[in-house]
């Protein structure tokens, strides 16, 4: 083994400036900003907010460098712009954390918040099943720790409980999938077990392997049937940690299954896109997808709940991106991604319009957003935006990202086999949600305030994220091409 | 150094003269009602810039004077060929482009007086700037449609104008009267321009020898119809018609004295300076058109002899009933008609630069006198009718001795005034017109005329006493007012020396000379001389019938109308045109009006009606079918959608336990359905 310690330690800068600041977050806490505490949320985000930035840049300008550390990690162009996603996304996620006041710990939570991030960034880079793993674990349990991290609410230390257990089965069908696979072929690098699995052909006991990764690629995803964690998780977490969780996670947890599914498994894809079906684990993930569009969309109709709402939508939505996994091999992964990123955006934006909200009283049930036209235009304004980009209406991003999967999906073999007929249930099940979607922007946009409603005040980073976001919706779903040809 | 001051405009920036004026009307329009002081200065100052832009290009086209410098460009492409317009930069042009924009300007500078108390200020400006962009855009064109364009915005404006006071039902009824009558001439014309687009394929004036006055194209109109006449005089006749309807010749005139319920800066610039003479510019400009038969010998009538005959009617007629008029508007609301019908005399006699000529001095002591008019008109609280004014001499001294200048122009005194210069030019043009000597008596008969009218005018508003409260409270007007006039008093002299028998200089730089051949005066002067005598009589007896002895009150009857009641009662009433067309024309197109109200109302709507029922019981049918079939099964659909949704939250009860078991069971599914179907 060749160690090139100076090429690893110039690829990983963006995570060293997210350790550094997330130590650099708690000292300053811990001596100085302890003892102000008007200004402690300021100190927290902004010193969490300077990391991020300088961990971006550093994402940003690394460059596609190829393999890094003996193929411990890949720098493709893949990972370049997921890592440079996610932190930009946990940067939106973390400008919502002043409206959050009563997180008695900002600090603590920024620090945790960008380890989590850290992990995000490792997951999109990883080439290894152990650097994986790993990356993987240290994103997960930070998060949940920041789903509990409201200690004042008992729904948030269930919401923190619940994601555990439910993690942690999650990494033990993983981990043993993941020995399965050392065993079978003697490696781990990602590229050189695709090579030895060509070479074997499937076996029953790749088969095993197969389906316990994918058990922890859907509860990373939130696909069904493992997508149960997700109406709780999203009800009782902190919104900052709920936004984080709905997307820099679930971008992460995408790109790191695609690389592990295509460069690594690719010879046991299997095929869906014409009859009969051959066996690998493309049927299993369309499977997956096919379960998760269903129950995401039909189980958000009868929610009163606004939280639960965006899980189930969140549901559906791992539904459609899994069909963009099954297609991304032979496509590419460009459409993959822009869904991905965007879908995280508007997540962001809708748990960020909550979080807002929530600085003037809890807001769970659809009624509490009645109104919200008269108390602060501007939430409303946004929230518009990122519903109907969820709902998928063009020009929004939305709508793109949901074109741009659905036809690379039909490039594999159009109407012909169950792929395509996966498709037509997905636009078909699209007109289902946007009536629950309508249903969000009904009480926001028409109903009248409640007597008692007074106007929002929302902080100035909510405003300029919540803007950003929305901006970025509008301007990406207006140029698709400016992701789409970064791949 | 020198040179920098003689830059000139080139062809290609031609639109900026009428763009200015039209930023100025946008400028106008988007300004609140508030923004007076803005859309009276951006009129005026784009109207400044047109000028000194329209100097420039004066500047330019004298260079060389005999070229027609032209821009063509495409507007869209139809089918295979493209449908092109361009400008066009010739002395006519140019020498017409100084005079509107100079006359416009010192327009626009005495309504900032005139308008000050009118609510509607900056919306009198916005239109004034419309106008104006129109009227520049129509001498700039070098196609026929796009020049039509131009001729029916200007139609629009002085529309717009007219009913400026539109809370006058006289206002609102002239202003509809000038549109419908107007637009009568422009079928006419539209006709012929659909002719010609027909025949010619392109309606550019001057296209490097393809364009429709150059000489091949006019070849192609020699053949004969069926009716006798050469293509040519037909399409001339046609486009004339609308050069009848815009410039009120006889006998479509009737619209002209009606438009002087506008107000009086409109009058002056639209109805007496720009807009009807812009039917004798397109007579100039398409003369080539008009002439184009004059080599014909077996034709039974020549296109410009029709415009010399309809010219001698209108300047006699116009004359005449001034004469009998008593509303100070009016009287040069006709003496307009009668000059317009000198102009298109001089183009039917064959001598388009004499029309053109006097169409130039025409305009300047035209609007003086107009401006004099409104100027005595806003002094004396809106009293029009000169009997009931008076002895406004020694109140307003520079109105009284502008006013003068401008009369004596347009009665043609001798020597000093230009309204002289300009009319022998027609008369001698008249004089050597070989087909028939009745126009040059009818011109002759009119100078006397003029020389009556204009000599009653002066004498009965500015002679004798105050003859009620309004004229004796009058007073002279502010600067804003009195400078204008004072420059146009000053052109209405001077102008008349560009283009004397001696120097035309004018003529020769239009037809494209640049040697000016003169002649002295003295040589052929009978002619000259029998008109400064009718002149001399027409001036004696007006003076001997009103100025000699001042009419002593409102009431007094007219000296001339006791001589000669029946006439001048005939006169007064404007020979009975009004009635005469109301009992005919009006007539019959209220008769038809009244019929397709019937055809309407009884015919038509029925059958909508029977339509619209049959529209109502299909929607009603398929409304039950749709709520009844359709809707109900949509509705159950979601209904058990939203039942499935209920039940399925129902079974996420909260439970870890569950959720875990689920995980698992999840697992041990799909590892059996993955492994049966590798099995198959």
């Amino acid at each position: 083994m060749n160690a090139d310690y100076a090429g690893l330690f110039q690829a990983l800068r963006p995570e060293a400036y997210l350790v550094i600041g997330a130590l650099v977050v708690l000292i300053v806490d811990m001596i100085w900003a302890r003892h102000r505490p008007a200004n402690r949320h300021h100190v927290a985000l902004a010193l969490g907010l300077i990391s991020l930035l300088m961990a971006g840049y550093a994402a940003a300008t690394s460059g596609a460098s190829g393999a890094i550390y003996d193929g411990m990690f890949q720098l493709d162009p893949l990972s370049v712009a997921t890592r440079t996603g996610v932190i930009l996304l946990a940067a939106l996620a973390l400008a919502l954390l002043p409206d959050a006041a009563r997180l008695r710990h900002p600090a603590e939570f920024t620090a945790i918040l960008l380890f989590a991030t850290t992990g995000f960034t490792l997951m999109a880079a990883a080439n290894n099943l152990l650097v994986a793993f790993l990356a993987l674990e240290l994103a997960s349990l930070s998060l949940y720790v920041l789903a509990g991290f409201d200690k004042a609410s008992p729904e948030s230390a269930e919401a923190g409980l619940k994601y555990f257990l439910f993690g942690g089965m999650a990494a033990a069908f993983l981990l043993f999938g993941f020995s399965l696979l050392y065993g079978l072929t003697g490696t781990l690098r990602l590229d050189l077990i695709g090579q030895q699995l060509a070479q074997q052909g499937p076996t029953p006991l790749l088969i095993v392997a197969l389906v316990m990764v994918l058990v922890g690629f859907g509860f990373k995803a939130a696909a069904a049937p493992f997508h149960l964690w997700a109406p709780d998780v999203y009800q009782g977490a902190p919104a900052p940690a709920a936004a984080l969780i709905a997307s820099a996670s679930k971008l992460a947890g995408l790109v790191l299954f695609t690389r592990l599914l295509w460069p690594g498994l690719g010879s046991a894809v299997g095929t869906i896109a014409h009859l009969p079906v051959t066996v690998g684990w493309a049927p299993v993930v369309a499977l997956i997808s096919g379960a998760s569009l269903l129950l995401g969309n039909i189980g958000a109709l009868a929610q009163s709940n606004v939280r639960r709402l965006l899980a189930y939508s969140a549901i559906s939505h791992a539904g459609a991106l899994l069909l963009g996994v099954i297609a991304a091999g032979r496509t590419g992964v460009g459409p993959l991604f822009y869904y991905a990123a965007t879908y995280g955006l508007t997540t962001v934006g809708a748990f960020g319009v909550i979080g807002a909200l929530e600085s003037a009283g809890r807001v769970q049930q659809l009624t509490d957003l009645a109104g919200l036209h008269k108390r602060s235009p501007l939430l409303a304004g946004c929230l518009a935006v990122f519903v109907l980009s969820l709902a998928g209406i063009p020009p929004l991003a939305g709508f793109f990202g949901k074109f741009a999967v659905f036809a690379s999906v039909l490039q594999l073999g159009g109407l012909a086999g169950p792929a395509g007929w996966l498709v037509i249930c997905a636009i078909a099940l699209s007109a289902v949600a946007l009536y629950y979607y309508l249903l969000i922007l009904k009480q926001a946009l028409v109903a009248a305030p409640a007597d008692n409603a007074a106007p929002v005040r929302v902080s100035l980073s909510a405003t300029i994220a919540l803007l950003i976001a929305a901006g970025l919706i509008v301007a990406l779903g207006l140029w698709p091409s400016a992701v789409l040809e970064l791949f | 150094m020198f040179r920098v001051f003689l830059m000139s405009l080139s062809v290609q920036n031609l639109w900026l003269i009428p763009a200015l004026p039209l930023a100025a009307a946008a400028i106008g329009a988007l300004t609140p009602r508030t923004g007076r002081a803005l859309a009276a200065g951006a009129a005026i100052t784009a109207m400044a810039g047109a000028f000194i832009l329209s100097c420039l290009a004066l500047v330019g086209a004298l260079a060389e004077p005999a070229a027609h410098q032209v821009f063509n460009f495409a507007w869209f492409d139809l089918g295979h060929g493209a449908l092109r317009l361009g400008l066009l930069l010739d002395p006519l042009t140019a020498f017409m482009g100084v005079m509107v924009t100079f006359v416009s300007l010192l327009i626009f500078i005495f309504s900032t007086g005139y308008m000050k108390d009118d609510a509607n200020y900056k919306q009198f400006f916005c239109f004034l700037s419309l106008f104006a962009s129109a009227m520049l855009g129509l001498l700039v064109a070098n196609s026929l449609l796009l020049l039509f364009v131009c001729w029916e915005l200007v139609g629009l404006a002085s529309y717009l104008l007219i009913g400026f006071w539109f809370h006058k039902p006289a206002a609102a009824a002239a202003a509809k009267k000038a549109f419908i009558t107007t637009r009568i001439g422009d079928l006419g014309f539209l006709l012929g321009i659909l002719w010609l687009q027909d025949t010619q394929g392109t309606l550019l004036f001057y296209d490097g020898g393809h364009g429709i006055l150059e000489s091949a194209a006019l070849a192609n109109l020699a053949h004969l119809l069926p009716c006798g006449l050469a293509a040519s005089t037909a399409i001339g006749l046609l486009i004339f018609c609308g050069a009848i309807g815009k410039s009120g010749q006889f006998p479509l005139h009737v619209w002209l004295p009606d438009a002087m319920e506008g107000p009086t800066p409109v009058s002056a610039l639209i109805h007496a300076a720009t807009m009807v003479a812009a039917g004798v510019f397109l007579m100039a400009r398409v003369y080539p058109l008009m002439a184009a038969d004059q080599g014909l010998a077996n034709v039974p009538v020549h296109a410009l002899t029709v415009v010399a005959c309809i010219g001698a009617i209108t300047a006699l007629m116009g004359a005449l009933i001034a004469v009998a008029q008593n509303d100070i508007k009016r009287i040069l609301a006709f003496s307009t008609v009668s000059q317009l019908g000198y102009m298109m005399l001089a183009i039917g006699v064959g001598s388009w630069t004499a029309a053109i000529f006097h169409l130039l001095t025409h305009a300047f002591f035209k609007a003086l006198l107009f401006l004099g008019a409104g100027s005595v008109i806003h002094a004396a609280h809106h009293e029009q009718d000169i009997r009931r004014l008076g002895g406004l001499r020694p109140k307003m001294k520079v109105t009284f001795a502008t006013f003068a200048i401008g009369m004596m122009a347009l009665a043609g005194v001798p020597f000093l005034f230009s309204g002289f210069w300009s009319k022998e030019a027609i008369l001698h043009a008249a004089h050597e017109w070989n087909v028939s000597s009745l126009p040059l008596y009818a011109g002759l008969a009119a100078v006397v005329l003029t020389a009556l009218y204009m000599t009653r005018l002066v004498a009965e508003v500015f002679f004798g006493a105050a003859r009620t409260a309004e004229a004796d409270h009058a007073h002279e007007n502010s600067p804003a007012m009195t400078m204008p006039l004072v420059l146009l008093a000053l052109c209405a002299v001077l102008l008349g020396f560009l283009g004397t028998p001696a120097f035309p200089w004018l003529q020769a730089r239009l037809l494209g000379d640049s040697e000016v051949h003169g002649h002295s005066l003295l040589e052929g002067s009978g002619l000259m001389r029998v008109s400064i005598v009718l002149v001399a009589l027409g001036l004696g007896a007006g003076w001997a019938l009103y100025g000699r002895r001042p009419r002593a009150r409102a009431e007094s009857p007219d000296p001339l109308a006791a001589r000669a009641p029946r006439l001048i009662a005939a006169l007064a009433s404007r020979l009975g045109f009004d009635e005469l067309y109301a009992a005919t024309v009006g007539r019959l197109s209220s008769g038809f009006a009244t019929f397709c109200a019937f055809l309407e109302i009884y015919v038509w709507d029925g059958a909508v009606r029977f339509l619209a029922g049959l529209g109502e019981l299909s929607g009603l049918v398929s409304r039950e079918n749709d709520e009844q079939g359709f809707n109900a099964g949509f509705n159950s659909a979601s209904e058990s959608l939203r039942k499935t949704s209920t039940a399925y939250s129902k079974a996420q009860s909260g439970d870890a336990h569950g959720y875990l078991r689920t995980l698992a069971l999840g697992f041990v599914l799909l590892l059996i359905i993955v492994i049966l179907g590798g099995a198959r």
